[in-house]
Protein backbone atom coordinates (compact mmCIF):
# COMPACT_ATOMS: atom_id res chain seq x y z
CA UNK A 1 0.00 0.00 0.00
CA UNK A 2 1.20 3.31 -0.98
CA UNK A 3 2.15 5.78 2.18
CA UNK A 4 -0.53 8.15 0.54
CA UNK A 5 -3.57 5.70 0.87
CA UNK A 6 -1.93 5.14 4.19
CA UNK A 7 -2.13 8.42 5.38
CA UNK A 8 -5.84 8.67 4.44
CA UNK A 9 -7.23 5.41 5.70
CA UNK A 10 -6.12 6.43 9.40
CA UNK A 11 -7.58 10.05 7.64
CA UNK A 12 -10.86 8.09 7.46
CA UNK A 13 -10.60 6.48 11.03
CA UNK A 14 -10.62 9.70 12.71
CA UNK A 15 -12.83 10.86 10.43
CA UNK A 16 -15.32 8.62 11.83
CA UNK A 17 -14.82 8.80 15.41
CA UNK A 18 -15.66 12.59 14.69
CA UNK A 19 -19.11 11.78 13.18
CA UNK A 20 -19.74 8.79 15.69
CA UNK A 21 -19.08 11.39 18.78
CA UNK A 22 -21.83 13.86 16.85
CA UNK A 23 -24.10 11.18 16.35
CA UNK A 24 -24.56 9.58 19.57
CA UNK A 25 -24.29 12.28 22.13
CA UNK A 26 -26.29 14.24 23.83
CA UNK A 27 -24.22 16.97 25.55
CA UNK A 28 -23.40 20.12 22.97
CA UNK A 29 -19.98 20.17 24.15
CA UNK A 30 -19.33 16.63 22.63
CA UNK A 31 -20.84 17.56 19.41
CA UNK A 32 -18.27 20.72 19.45
CA UNK A 33 -15.57 18.22 19.93
CA UNK A 34 -16.70 15.96 17.32
CA UNK A 35 -16.63 18.64 14.96
CA UNK A 36 -13.62 19.71 16.11
CA UNK A 37 -12.08 16.26 15.34
CA UNK A 38 -13.77 16.06 11.81
CA UNK A 39 -12.08 19.04 10.94
CA UNK A 40 -8.97 17.83 12.12
CA UNK A 41 -9.24 14.93 9.79
CA UNK A 42 -10.36 17.31 6.83
CA UNK A 43 -6.95 19.08 7.25
CA UNK A 44 -5.00 16.33 7.33
CA UNK A 45 -6.64 15.38 4.21
CA UNK A 46 -5.84 18.63 2.66
CA UNK A 47 -2.15 18.89 3.46
CA UNK A 48 -1.69 14.81 2.73
CA UNK A 49 -3.10 15.57 -0.61
CA UNK A 50 -1.13 19.11 -1.01
CA UNK A 51 2.36 16.73 -0.45
CA UNK A 52 0.68 13.84 -3.06
CA UNK A 53 0.61 17.07 -6.02
CA UNK A 54 3.92 18.64 -4.91
CA UNK A 55 1.21 21.91 -3.91
CA UNK A 56 1.73 22.12 -0.03
CA UNK A 57 1.93 25.96 -0.64
CA UNK A 58 -1.43 26.51 -1.65
CA UNK A 59 -2.78 23.52 0.94
CA UNK A 60 -1.06 25.37 3.56
CA UNK A 61 -3.15 29.00 2.83
CA UNK A 62 -6.55 26.66 2.95
CA UNK A 63 -5.71 25.44 6.17
CA UNK A 64 -4.86 28.62 7.24
CA UNK A 65 -8.45 29.93 6.62
CA UNK A 66 -9.78 26.62 7.91
CA UNK A 67 -8.52 27.10 11.10
CA UNK A 68 -9.81 30.91 11.20
CA UNK A 69 -13.24 29.82 10.75
CA UNK A 70 -12.84 26.81 13.08
CA UNK A 71 -11.86 28.95 15.58
CA UNK A 72 -14.98 31.56 14.98
CA UNK A 73 -17.67 28.20 14.72
CA UNK A 74 -16.37 26.59 17.92
CA UNK A 75 -16.13 30.16 19.59
CA UNK A 76 -19.68 30.88 18.12
CA UNK A 77 -21.66 27.70 19.39
CA UNK A 78 -19.68 27.42 22.86
CA UNK A 79 -21.15 30.98 23.40
CA UNK A 80 -24.78 29.70 22.16
CA UNK A 81 -23.87 26.91 24.61
CA UNK A 82 -22.97 28.79 27.83
CA UNK A 83 -26.30 31.31 27.20
CA UNK A 84 -28.50 28.32 26.88
CA UNK A 85 -27.58 26.91 29.60
CA UNK A 86 -27.63 29.93 32.02
CA UNK A 87 -31.34 30.09 30.25
CA UNK A 88 -32.45 26.63 30.54
CA UNK A 89 -30.08 25.28 32.72
CA UNK A 90 -29.08 22.51 30.77
CA UNK A 91 -26.22 21.59 27.86
CA UNK A 92 -28.41 18.62 26.14
CA UNK A 93 -29.30 19.50 22.47
CA UNK A 94 -32.85 16.96 22.87
CA UNK A 95 -33.49 19.83 25.63
CA UNK A 96 -32.90 22.66 22.79
CA UNK A 97 -36.72 22.92 21.68
CA UNK A 98 -37.84 26.51 23.17
CA UNK A 99 -38.74 27.54 20.34
CA UNK A 100 -40.87 24.51 19.26
CA UNK A 101 -44.58 25.37 18.67
CA UNK B 1 5.57 1.37 10.72
CA UNK B 2 7.23 4.69 9.98
CA UNK B 3 7.14 7.62 12.61
CA UNK B 4 4.80 9.56 9.86
CA UNK B 5 2.48 6.79 10.44
CA UNK B 6 2.59 6.18 13.88
CA UNK B 7 1.53 10.68 14.41
CA UNK B 8 -1.29 9.37 12.65
CA UNK B 9 -2.33 6.54 14.51
CA UNK B 10 -1.11 8.53 18.02
CA UNK B 11 -3.72 11.15 16.90
CA UNK B 12 -6.67 8.55 16.12
CA UNK B 13 -6.18 6.94 19.62
CA UNK B 14 -6.77 10.67 21.09
CA UNK B 15 -9.50 10.87 18.81
CA UNK B 16 -11.14 7.68 20.82
CA UNK B 17 -9.61 9.06 23.77
CA UNK B 18 -11.33 12.65 23.69
CA UNK B 19 -14.89 11.00 22.58
CA UNK B 20 -15.17 8.10 25.20
CA UNK B 21 -13.66 10.05 28.52
CA UNK B 22 -16.18 10.36 31.07
CA UNK B 23 -14.92 14.08 31.92
CA UNK B 24 -15.57 16.43 29.80
CA UNK B 25 -12.63 18.18 30.97
CA UNK B 26 -10.39 15.15 29.88
CA UNK B 27 -12.22 15.32 26.76
CA UNK B 28 -10.66 18.83 25.85
CA UNK B 29 -7.40 18.20 27.25
CA UNK B 30 -7.76 15.09 24.57
CA UNK B 31 -9.06 17.03 22.26
CA UNK B 32 -5.99 19.25 22.44
CA UNK B 33 -3.53 16.40 22.41
CA UNK B 34 -5.48 15.18 18.75
CA UNK B 35 -4.05 19.04 17.51
CA UNK B 36 -0.65 18.40 19.00
CA UNK B 37 -0.21 15.41 17.20
CA UNK B 38 -2.09 16.86 13.84
CA UNK B 39 0.71 19.94 14.09
CA UNK B 40 3.74 17.01 14.69
CA UNK B 41 1.99 16.34 11.39
CA UNK B 42 2.25 19.09 9.55
CA UNK B 43 5.36 19.95 10.27
CA UNK B 44 6.61 16.20 9.51
CA UNK B 45 4.77 16.91 6.10
CA UNK B 46 7.00 19.95 5.86
CA UNK B 47 4.20 22.25 6.02
CA UNK B 48 5.39 24.42 9.18
CA UNK B 49 3.25 27.35 8.58
CA UNK B 50 0.31 25.40 9.12
CA UNK B 51 1.98 23.35 11.63
CA UNK B 52 2.23 26.79 14.04
CA UNK B 53 -1.18 27.87 13.48
CA UNK B 54 -2.31 24.58 14.10
CA UNK B 55 -0.28 24.48 17.44
CA UNK B 56 -0.57 27.53 18.54
CA UNK B 57 -4.73 28.12 17.48
CA UNK B 58 -6.18 24.22 17.79
CA UNK B 59 -4.35 23.37 20.74
CA UNK B 60 -3.75 26.87 22.93
CA UNK B 61 -6.74 28.87 21.57
CA UNK B 62 -9.60 26.17 21.26
CA UNK B 63 -8.74 24.47 24.17
CA UNK B 64 -8.97 27.58 26.89
CA UNK B 65 -12.57 28.31 25.10
CA UNK B 66 -14.37 24.60 25.50
CA UNK B 67 -11.94 24.55 29.14
CA UNK B 68 -13.53 27.46 29.86
CA UNK B 69 -17.23 26.17 28.73
CA UNK B 70 -17.07 23.38 30.34
CA UNK B 71 -16.22 25.10 33.84
CA UNK B 72 -18.98 27.53 33.08
CA UNK B 73 -21.29 24.29 32.92
CA UNK B 74 -20.07 22.21 35.80
CA UNK B 75 -22.56 21.79 37.70
CA UNK B 76 -24.95 20.42 34.59
CA UNK B 77 -22.06 17.57 34.03
CA UNK B 78 -22.17 16.60 37.62
CA UNK B 79 -26.06 16.90 38.40
CA UNK B 80 -27.15 15.00 35.27
CA UNK B 81 -24.79 12.47 33.97
CA UNK B 82 -25.32 11.31 30.46
CA UNK B 83 -25.82 7.69 29.27
CA UNK B 84 -22.10 6.17 28.64
CA UNK B 85 -23.22 3.24 26.31
CA UNK B 86 -22.44 5.13 23.13
CA UNK B 87 -19.27 6.00 24.61
CA UNK B 88 -18.68 2.07 25.56
CA UNK B 89 -19.62 0.91 21.94
CA UNK B 90 -17.42 3.27 20.10
CA UNK B 91 -13.94 0.93 20.27
CA UNK B 92 -15.79 -1.62 18.88
CA UNK B 93 -18.04 0.49 16.07
CA UNK B 94 -13.96 1.73 15.30
CA UNK B 95 -13.01 -1.73 15.07
CA UNK B 96 -15.82 -3.09 12.37
CA UNK B 97 -15.27 0.57 10.12
CA UNK B 98 -11.40 0.28 10.86
CA UNK B 99 -11.43 -3.94 9.71
CA UNK B 100 -14.37 -2.97 6.73
CA UNK B 101 -12.51 0.32 5.13
CA UNK B 102 -9.13 -2.13 5.00
CA UNK B 103 -10.90 -3.55 2.29
CA UNK B 104 -12.50 -1.17 0.42
CA UNK B 105 -10.98 2.27 1.28
CA UNK B 106 -6.88 1.58 0.13
CA UNK B 107 -7.94 0.55 -3.26
CA UNK B 108 -10.11 3.80 -4.29
CA UNK B 109 -7.39 5.72 -2.49
CA UNK B 110 -4.77 4.29 -4.97
CA UNK B 111 -7.16 5.11 -7.60
CA UNK B 112 -7.18 8.51 -6.36
CA UNK B 113 -3.27 9.08 -6.12
CA UNK B 114 -2.65 7.86 -9.41
CA UNK B 115 -5.41 10.08 -11.26
CA UNK B 116 -3.48 13.04 -9.47
CA UNK B 117 -1.85 15.97 -11.55
CA UNK B 118 1.29 17.60 -10.42
CA UNK B 119 1.14 20.85 -9.78
CA UNK B 120 3.30 23.74 -10.59
CA UNK B 121 4.73 24.23 -7.06
CA UNK B 122 7.33 26.48 -6.06
CA UNK B 123 6.50 30.15 -4.18
CA UNK B 124 6.54 30.72 -0.59
CA UNK B 125 3.57 30.92 1.47
CA UNK B 126 3.73 34.82 1.59
CA UNK B 127 3.32 34.48 -2.16
CA UNK B 128 0.03 32.25 -2.27
CA UNK B 129 -1.20 33.91 1.00
CA UNK B 130 -1.05 37.68 0.18
CA UNK B 131 -0.83 37.82 -3.70
CA UNK B 132 -2.70 34.60 -4.95
CA UNK B 133 -5.27 33.86 -2.37
CA UNK B 134 -6.40 37.41 -1.20
CA UNK B 135 -9.87 37.49 -1.39
CA UNK B 136 -9.74 34.23 1.43
CA UNK B 137 -7.33 36.67 3.76
CA UNK B 138 -10.81 39.39 3.47
CA UNK B 139 -13.22 36.18 4.30
CA UNK B 140 -11.15 35.72 7.13
CA UNK B 141 -11.14 39.12 8.70
CA UNK B 142 -15.23 39.31 7.55
CA UNK B 143 -15.60 35.47 9.68
CA UNK B 144 -13.96 37.31 12.48
CA UNK B 145 -15.98 39.61 12.65
CA UNK B 146 -18.73 37.84 12.37
CA UNK B 147 -17.78 35.74 15.37
CA UNK B 148 -17.40 39.13 17.41
CA UNK B 149 -20.69 40.10 16.41
CA UNK B 150 -22.19 36.66 17.97
CA UNK B 151 -20.45 36.59 21.14
CA UNK B 152 -21.61 40.58 21.74
CA UNK B 153 -25.39 39.78 20.57
CA UNK B 154 -25.26 36.76 22.86
CA UNK B 155 -24.43 37.78 25.36
CA UNK B 156 -25.20 42.10 25.49
CA UNK B 157 -23.76 44.44 28.16
CA UNK B 158 -26.65 44.37 30.93
CA UNK B 159 -28.71 47.51 31.80
CA UNK B 160 -30.37 48.45 34.52
CA UNK B 161 -34.42 48.56 34.76
CA UNK B 162 -35.35 52.35 35.33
Amino acid sequence: MSNFAMEWYLIAIIVFTGFYCMLASRSIVRQLIGLEIVSKGAMLAVISAGALTGNLVFAQALVLTMIVIEVVVVAAGLALLVKNFRVHGSADIWKLDGLKG
Amino acid sequence: MTTHNLLFVLAAVFALWAVMAKKLLTSAIMLALVSVAVSLIFFDFSAPWAGVFELSVCAGLITVLFIGAVSLIRADEDKRPENRAFAYALPLAAAVFAIAAWFYLPPFFEELAAGRQMAAGGGTIGTALWGLRRPDLLGQVLMLAAGVFVIKSVFPRRTENK
